[in-house]
């Protein structure tokens, strides 16, 4: 069902989260309300809604628990309840500048249990460092994944020790990732869902999930490069709001392989996913239902 | 009521486009709550000759010009612009003005859009400007089409008091003369709200703040982009609820009676 607003009636502010979910789909019972990761919560774990792609990189607080707050704020009032995050060094990142930013996640973690999961960010390009520190990350509670960025496509050679790390560890890698019909000078190195197609052939039991279809670049390339890459899921974030793009992406890739998130457009993911032409079930999975089995794959170290 | 100061009806040149049929739009309208939307061609954004996409476009209204509010396409560069405006006016009945300075190739100051901006004035037209069309990161590698930058909107603004301007798809307003709390700019420009953050330092709230919630308009830019996300930051927008209705469709209302 698509969302349904009375012509001539503007949405009213005072909406609450329950109210605010239900105003997207016209079975209301069917959206959260609450985490049900958090202790002691009687919500049903289906109905969880899970960001994949966020970020705790931003500076908008002079301290980590600030920028935490503003992030748990956006959540709160989109009725999001579970935020995968990464937090991402100056790049090409350093050992230094990784073991750093994996600290902050881990701390937001363990602050905010039952809304902050993290990827380790690692710069593939520091061999035996990064291998040790995914390993020392997946130690610790609420890492749940690897985030890798553009310092190498993910089909480079020095990528595939972390790729067969992640398979020893049943975790997913979640790839930035965009095509352009045109150079990015700026990302010499980006990787698109071509490139993680390749990598899934190679490695099959790979849990590759590639980065925002609206982040920016052609996304019906994206999608259409991915459609016999069964192993790869798709993230739904990015400031790209075209109609059509999930549904198109439903369409090629089925339900089952999608995940959604923001990457730090808010109202642009929850209304991309409003938008898209989804009955409850497939919604379900798609906003965390998915998530949730890929994370289970592992089990949950919280 | 809801009106979306930025929408548009028929074929886009790099991709398909749906609900870009009259019915097509009516309908998904009708399924947003969105009752009236300022329409344009989409295909005049690449056609050298705009006039008969405008005229398609106005002809295809015509029954529904109670809902879908027609804007002529002109480029001020092409040969005959002054007539093609007369007639989308007089005999088209089109109310307002969408210019693309980076697809037509022109720039807002040259003398020519200058002078379509008066002659728009002087027949009560709003001026609307689309920052982008789609995504610059997406661009066909047929074209390499920038965004208008908003200091390129700034001396237009100065240079034409009288005239309206309503400034579609664009973002980053805070951080330009645009957004500012007494920029001396005069206070004939709108913004738009399709690209702007509603959370996590809110851009609207705060162009609400410094210019006023008469001067924020509610757009989606559908069909090219889905109306859910707009309606999304109304909702979850910190503003008092007289605000939201000026903001969804008074001030919009307000500009083209």
């Amino acid at each position: 069902m698509i969302p349904h607003i009375k012509t001539g009636t503007i949405p009213n502010l005072s909406l609450n989260r329950r109210e605010f979910l239900a105003s997207a789909v016209a079975t209301a019972a069917a959206w959260p309300v609450v985490s049900a990761f958090a202790r002691g919560s009687s919500k049903d774990k289906k109905d969880v809604v899970i960001d994949c792609h966020s970020h705790l990189s931003f500076r908008a607080s002079p301290t980590d628990e600030g920028n935490e707050a503003i992030v748990l704020d956006a959540a709160d009032k989109l009725g999001i309840d579970v935020i995968c995050c990464s937090v991402l060094p100056k790049r090409p990142a350093t050992v230094e500048g990784f073991q750093a930013a994996n600290r902050v996640m881990a701390a937001a973690h363990k602050r905010h249990p039952d809304r902050f999961l993290g990827y380790c960010f690692v710069n593939p390009g520091c061999g035996a460092a990064a291998l040790d520190e995914i390993r020392r990350c997946m130690d610790l509670p609420g890492f749940i994944g690897v985030k890798l960025y553009n310092e190498y496509f993910c089909t480079d050679p020095i990528v595939f020790p972390l790729v067969e790390l992640t398979i020893e560890l049943k975790v997913p890698i979640l790839h930035h990732a965009g095509h352009s019909h045109y150079p990015v000078k700026e990302q010499p190195k980006m990787s698109d869902s071509g490139h993680l197609a390749e990598l899934a052939k190679r490695y099959p039991e790979a849990r590759l999930i590639c980065g925002h279809v609206g982040g920016g670049g052609d996304w019906e390339w994206t999608i259409k490069a991915l459609r016999h890459a069964k192993s790869v899921y798709l993230d739904t974030s990015g400031s790209v709001i075209d109609e059509a793009m999930i549904d198109m992406a439903v369409k090629v890739l089925t339900p089952d392989r999608l995940l959604f998130g923001c990457d730090m457009s808010w109202t642009a993911g929850i209304g991309k996913i409003r938008a898209a032409q989804l009955n409850a079930e497939d919604r379900r999975k798609i906003l965390g239902g998915n998530m949730q089995r890929l994370l289970a794959l592992r089990g949950r170290r919280a | 009521m809801i009106i979306d100061t930025n929408a548009y009806l028929g074929p886009y040149a790099f991709r398909q486009l749906r609900h870009n049929t009259v019915d097509g739009l009516l309908k998904l309208m009708d399924a947003k709550g969105i009752a009236k939307a300022w329409v344009s061609s989409a295909a005049a954004i690449t056609h050298r000759n705009a006039q008969p996409a405008n005229e398609e476009m106005a002809e295809s209204v015509r029954d529904h010009r109670d809902r879908l509010i027609p804007l002529a396409v002109i480029n001020p560069f092409y040969a005959g612009w002054q007539d093609d405006l007369t007639a989308c006016k007089e005999q088209l009945g089109m109310k307002g003005l969408r210019l693309y300075p980076k697809w037509h190739n022109y720039s807002l100051t040259d003398k020519c859009c200058l002078d379509l901006v008066d002659a728009a004035t002087a027949l009560s037209m709003p001026v609307t400007i689309p920052i982008r069309a789609e995504d610059y990161r997406q661009r066909s590698w047929l074209v390499d089409v920038k965004d208008v930058a908003l200091a390129e909107i700034v001396p237009l603004i100065k240079a034409k008091p009288r005239a309206r301007f309503v400034l579609l798809n664009g973002a980053g307003y805070t951080g330009s003369p645009l957004g500012k709390k007494n920029n001396g700019l005069p206070a004939n420009y709108w913004i738009e709200i399709s690209r702007l953050s509603a959370v996590m330092g809110s851009e609207i709230e705060k162009l609400v703040e410094t210019l006023g919630p008469d001067r924020v308009v509610f757009g989606t830019g559908m069909p090219f982009n889905a109306p859910d996300p707009s309606l999304v930051k109304i909702e979850v927008l910190q503003a008092s609820q007289k605000d939201k209705d000026r903001i969804c469709g008074q001030n919009a209302a307000a500009l083209i009676a």
